[in-house]
């Protein structure tokens, strides 16, 4: 392989083996120079010390206002055949390199407000410029003005061997924290949304909240602006994820702790306003002292808040607990990191794993949102078999009292039927069983008592007929009953009705009531009027709301000492019983009148 | 002279019904007996003009002697001899196909006089009857012609006439006072009676087929 024989050594390393695959550089030549700008190589009086890779500008006490040059020495056996890279995994803050003398290409330039601290870089190198024997690195390093300056491992090697290096350290530190950014974005939206539809459910504002500042905090790890007001806040945004993450554990907890949040909360504002008033020379001392704090408090944090979720140990509350300890944890390992004690080139894992502990709080979310819907269908269900259940009782207790009133209807009936028997045909045929043991009774006043018990059966049976409120059915059965009498009799009877409004009120007892009241005025005309004609006339009597009956005969009319009172008294008792009104008209011209009136509406 | 089969299973009236028809020369009492068995054995064998029977038969009910006559001889006019003339009893035989009834306490002359009525086609009608029959035909009319061809619906729906008639006999006229009040005579007030018990009759066994063609016991009308 051409690779065998390229023979990559720094000079002072020139006795050791020629490695297998990319060299990686740990040492380098270093020296500074005023900041004189456009890209001057430094002078040829530079005084060039050895110095270790990955350089830390803050640790080897560099001056931050001037420019630095690091000088890598590369021995090739022979030109390489293929395109060589050259990836550095970190940078602070803006690179320029240089291969035997030629600007290979720039990270950015910090005039143009453009950072690079967390972009990886990566430059080819194309085969003409490297040579046999001794090639020349270089790379020129411009500092932000910031504590932080220096320069990582550098690597150089065949671009099918480095690129995927290159590419996945540009994926963990830029290219992750967008996507992971968008997810927040996504979550943020779903969490308020379900907020906007259950405000009293503070703790998916708080959710939302959180992964809007976490949005914030990433902005940090890809955006190369650093004039923005936004970059500003990615280090505060710190604070308000730790009070807002307190707040929704808390109130996932179903135990918030106002006093505390409130600390957190004021806390926050507090480290917003300093840093943002902070100057950037002294920005670094003023985050450092933000994020002491912070991670003191993040101790407390832990303390509070896992006590509260603890103290009901379910599963989602352990997740939450154990996410909260990992993401103190990671700040910790950040903030270690930022203060380079882990290595210049080391990674920052908060960005990484901060939307683990957020996702796993999403789930933790959504089962506990579909556990409640769950809850509620089941609650539904069985408010549903409850509610079946009631109705099945309802029925049976309707059933059993429709029984009951059928029962009782039936009882009243029959406790009529037997009145009537007793007090009508029944005591009837007695005293005509009486009168004829006497002998005292001839055969014609015996048919005569016969003949009335059956028409008392008549009216009964005919009351029980269902006449549906309407009167005139029930006169005109009673005319089709007693007409043959009264033909019999020679007594023409003149029917003329007008039509009556429906009566609700005619069941079987009121409906014999007024036929009695009516065969009993007939009764009385047959009997003592000695009248040739009887007219029945109907009508209705809107302004008193009442219907009238009219019996009107030619007879020779009423005297007194008539012998028929206890039929009139009875006809009387039984009108006011209907709320009803009895008259006796005697005419001018001989003959009586009677008059029935009745109720238009159910008598009370 | 009308033949007159009575078929009564108490002995005195059907005395009191023989002595009455047998002192009138237009009637010849052809046979009286007291079940129902003998009643529609003598139908088959005599032929009678005129059926006079009572419903409480102790073997089988009036009704089936109605029926039969009804289906065997259709010139012979049926009549119920009751009790009280009550809706019940009634309806029951005019839908088996009676056409008249008698009470069982009506004077000879009252007696005589349904007979005669209903043998020149007129039959009597009480208003609990009239208005429990325009009920009927108002709610059922419909639906049994709608399960008929055409023209049978013809005959069993009632005629506006048909329905004048029994509106008035709901409220109480009698036969000459809706003659007047329609402007026709009250015999022709009587035959539309009849008419109307004929379609009560058709109408139930109408019924009786939709009823049989919905459980799918008969193919065909």
């Amino acid at each position: 392989m051409a690779w065998l024989v390229l023979c990559a050594t720094p000079l002072w390393l020139a006795a050791q083996p020629v490695p297998e695959g990319p060299i990686q550089f740990t040492r380098a030549e270093f020296t500074q120079a005023a900041n004189t700008d456009p890209l001057s190589h430094p002078p040829a009086t530079a005084d060039w010390q050895e110095t270790d890779l990955p350089d830390s500008w803050r640790t080897q006490g560099r001056n931050r206002s001037q420019i630095g040059w690091y000088r890598l020495r590369l021995s090739l056996p022979a030109p390489p055949a293929e395109p060589l890279a050259i990836y550095i995994p970190r940078i602070t803050n803006n690179v320029a390199v240089y291969v035997n003398g030629a600007l290979l290409g720039k990270s950015g330039d910090i005039a143009q407000r453009e950072i690079s601290w967390n972009v990886a870089q990566y430059f080819k190198v194309s085969p003409g410029l490297l040579k046999a024997g001794p090639n020349l690195l270089e790379i020129r390093l411009h500092p932000d003005g910031y504590a932080r300056a220096g320069l990582s491992r550098v690597f150089v090697g065949r671009e099918n061997e480095i690129a995927g290096q290159y590419q996945w350290r540009l994926f963990l530190q830029s290219t992750a924290p967008q996507f992971i950014t968008a997810l927040l974005g996504v979550m943020a939206a779903f969490s308020l949304a379900i907020w906007a539809g259950r405000r009293r459910e503070i703790m998916f504002v708080f959710f939302g909240l959180m992964c809007v500042v976490a949005m914030i905090r990433l902005a940090h790890f890809y955006v190369r602006d650093s004039e923005i007001p936004l970059y500003y806040l990615t280090d505060a945004s710190l604070c308000w994820m730790s009070a807002l993450t307190a707040s929704f554990m808390l109130h996932f907890a179903g135990r918030p702790l106002p006093t505390f949040e409130r600390f957190l909360y004021g806390y926050a504002a507090l480290a917003t306003l300093a840093l943002w008033f902070t100057p950037d020379s002294l920005s670094h001392y003023v985050v450092t002292g933000v994020f002491s704090l912070m991670a003191l408090i993040s101790f407390a944090m832990i303390w509070f808040v896992g006590r509260a979720l603890l103290a009901t140990p379910s599963f989602a509350n352990r997740v939450m607990c154990a996410g909260l300890v990992l993401n103190v944890g990671l700040g910790i390992h950040d903030f270690l990191n930022f203060q380079e004690l882990l290595g210049f080139d080391h990674l920052y894992f908060l960005p990484l794993g901060l939307p683990l502990v957020l996702f796993a709080v999403a789930a933790l979310i959504v089962k506990r949102f579909v556990d409640t819907l769950a809850n509620y269908e089941t609650l539904h269900f069985e408010l549903e078999r409850r509610a079946e259940e009631r109705e099945r009782e309802l029925t049976l207790s309707y059933e059993a009292l429709r029984d009951l009133d059928q029962q009782r209807a039936t009882a009243e009936e029959r406790q009529r039927l037997m009145r009537d028997m007793h007090d009508g045909i029944g005591s009837h045929l007695m005293s005509t069983l009486a009168l004829s043991r006497m002998a005292t009774l001839s055969q014609h006043d015996m048919q005569e008592v016969l003949a009335d018990c059956i028409d008392e059966l008549k009216i009964t049976i005919d009351s029980l007929e269902p006449v549906e409120s309407d009167l005139l059915v029930v006169l005109g059965n009673l005319r089709y009953r007693l007409e043959p009498r009264l033909n019999a009799a020679g007594i023409e009877l003149e029917w003329a009705v007008n039509d009556l409004p429906p009566l609700a009120y005619l069941d079987p007892e009121n409906t014999r009531s007024i036929l009695r009241i009516v065969q009993e005025a007939f009764t009385n005309t047959l009997k003592h009027a000695q009248a040739r004609r009887i007219t029945l006339s109907t009508g209705v009597d809107y302004n008193n709301a009442r219907v009238w009956v009219r019996l009107t005969d030619d007879g020779r009319g009423l005297s007194p000492g008539q012998p028929s009172g206890r039929g009139v008294e009875n006809m009387k008792s039984r009108a006011e019983k209907l709320n009803g009104l009895v008259e006796m008209v005697p005419l001018k011209g001989g003959g009586t009148c009677v008059n029935l009136y009745l109720p238009l509406a159910k008598l009370v | 002279m009308a033949r007159v089969l009575i078929v009564e299973d108490d002995s005195a009236f059907r005395l009191r019904y023989a002595q009455m028809l047998s002192d009138d020369a237009d009637f010849e009492v052809i046979a009286s007996v007291g079940t129902g068995g003998e009643g529609i054995a003598m139908l088959d064998l005599r032929k009678p003009d005129v059926l006079l029977v009572d419903l409480g038969l102790p073997d089988v009910s009036g009704i089936d002697v109605i029926r039969h006559a009804n289906q065997t001889l259709p010139k012979c006019e049926c009549m119920v001899v009751t009790v009280f003339g009550d809706e019940e009893h009634v309806l029951a035989s005019i839908e088996a196909g009676a056409t008249g009834y008698l009470l069982k306490d009506a004077s000879p002359e009252n007696f005589l006089a349904g007979i005669r009525e209903l043998i020149s086609g007129g039959s009597p009608i009480s208003p609990i009857i009239a208005r429990r029959l325009l009920k009927r035909f108002q709610a059922e009319t419909g639906a049994v012609a709608a399960e008929n061809a055409g023209s049978k619906a013809d005959d069993i729906a009632l005629s506006q006439r048909e329905k004048e008639i029994l509106h008035l006999a709901s409220k109480g006229f009698n036969y000459p006072e809706m003659g007047k009040l329609m402007g026709i005579s009250p015999h022709t007030v009587t035959s539309h009676v009849k008419k109307i018990y004929r379609k009560l009759a058709v109408h139930s066994r109408g019924e009786a087929v939709f009823e049989a063609n919905r459980m799918g016991l008969i193919r065909t009308l």
